[in-house]
């Protein structure tokens, strides 16, 4: 944790607002980003970050400087996330597609040039059960180490590596499948064009 | 089929990201202040409502304790006498009659149980009429 940030933690604790608006700050986009990942929703990801920040404020007196500040924010996201994700009772979730139709272009921070690659994989990581999708959005992309992330989700280190290991191997197979379906269907092309 | 080795996960960095939208803080601001409003009027609600409960019960306690008086034996044998009253006026003998019955119902049940609440009770026996008659109903 920074110097500066753990004098901001110090100061949330003793109930200053303005400290508390200098962390919403630093870790807007990033919860926004990654509860986005997790639900597939972007308006349910931006009302859980807001709750996130609420419960940072509220319970800023039961943290301890044992573990890294940022990984107990995306803690008490990853909790919301999963009691909203046993809310909705879908695993499947809402289609990335669906929902990117209707957002504005300033809300992306990165619009990479899509390949069907990228878009397979969204597809196979919305379809990927809350309990791997998590520790793999948590290893693979937000760059939490595998300890971090047993800490944050309370889980035995063993069991963090198992689902790790597994939703990668889903996120495999599904890309797999994809990408020779898409290798059949080209070849069924060149046949139809002769 | 194209195998995807390992290293090619990391096009999961490379998945789109997402921004919070420009309003965000202020919406979390405004959120905050609601959240604390009503954190201080639920907490004002509870301290009042213990402390109701707590004057009810101090109350309740001061006037079983100390304001409402006990009832004595001598009082309880006075109430069944009223309450025996109506009878006993009817059943009054003319005076040309030569025994004056007496009646008094003494709930010697309820002069026991008082005497446990009581200890040390003394019960006086007087005469009830000056008349001394060798024929006395009781």
């Amino acid at each position: 944790m920074r110097m500066d940030e753990q004098e901001l933690v110090r100061q949330i604790q003793e109930g200053d607002e303005m400290a508390f608006a200098e962390i919403v700050k630093i870790y807007k986009d990033k919860i926004v980003n990654f509860l986005w990942k997790i639900t597939g929703d972007y308006q349910k990801a931006v009302e859980l970050s807001q709750e996130t920040f609420m419960r940072v404020y509220f319970k800023a007196h039961r943290y301890k400087p044992i573990a890294p500040f940022s990984s107990w924010v995306y803690t008490i996201a990853s909790n919301l996330a999963k009691t909203e994700m046993k809310k909705m009772r879908r695993y499947a979730a809402v289609s990335l597609d669906d929902v990117q139709n209707n957002l504005p272009m300033e809300t992306y921070a990165s619009n990479p040039t899509d390949s069907g690659l990228l878009s397979n994989l969204r597809e196979a990581l919305n379809s990927l059960h809350p309990r791997y999708k998590i520790p793999v959005i948590l290893k693979d992309i937000e760059g939490f180490s595998q300890e971090e992330i047993a800490q944050m989700l309370k889980s035995p280190l063993g069991t963090i590596k198992a689902r790790i290991s597994r939703g990668r191997d889903y996120l495999k197979k599904e890309l797999e499948k994809a990408s020779s379906k898409g290798n059949s269907l080209a070849l069924n092309e060149e046949y139809q064009d002769g | 089929m194209r195998s995807i080795k390992m290293d090619e996960l990391n096009l999961l960095q490379k998945l789109e990201r997402v921004k919070a939208p420009p309003d965000f803080e202020q919406r979390v601001l405004t959120q905050l202040s609601v959240r604390k409003r009503k954190r201080v009027r639920v907490r004002n609600l509870s301290l009042s409502v213990a402390g109701a409960f707590s004057a009810a019960l101090v109350i309740f306690i001061v006037l079983n304790v100390f304001i409402l008086p006990e009832k004595s034996p001598v009082g309880i044998a006075d109430m069944d006498k009223k309450s025996m009253a109506p009878a006993f006026e009817a059943e009054e003998m003319p005076a040309q009659k030569t025994t004056i019955p007496i009646i008094e119902a003494v709930d010697y049940g309820e002069e026991v149980r008082s005497i446990s609440r009581e200890p040390r009770t003394i019960y006086l026996l007087e005469q009830v009429s000056d008349e001394v008659s060798s024929t006395i109903k009781y």
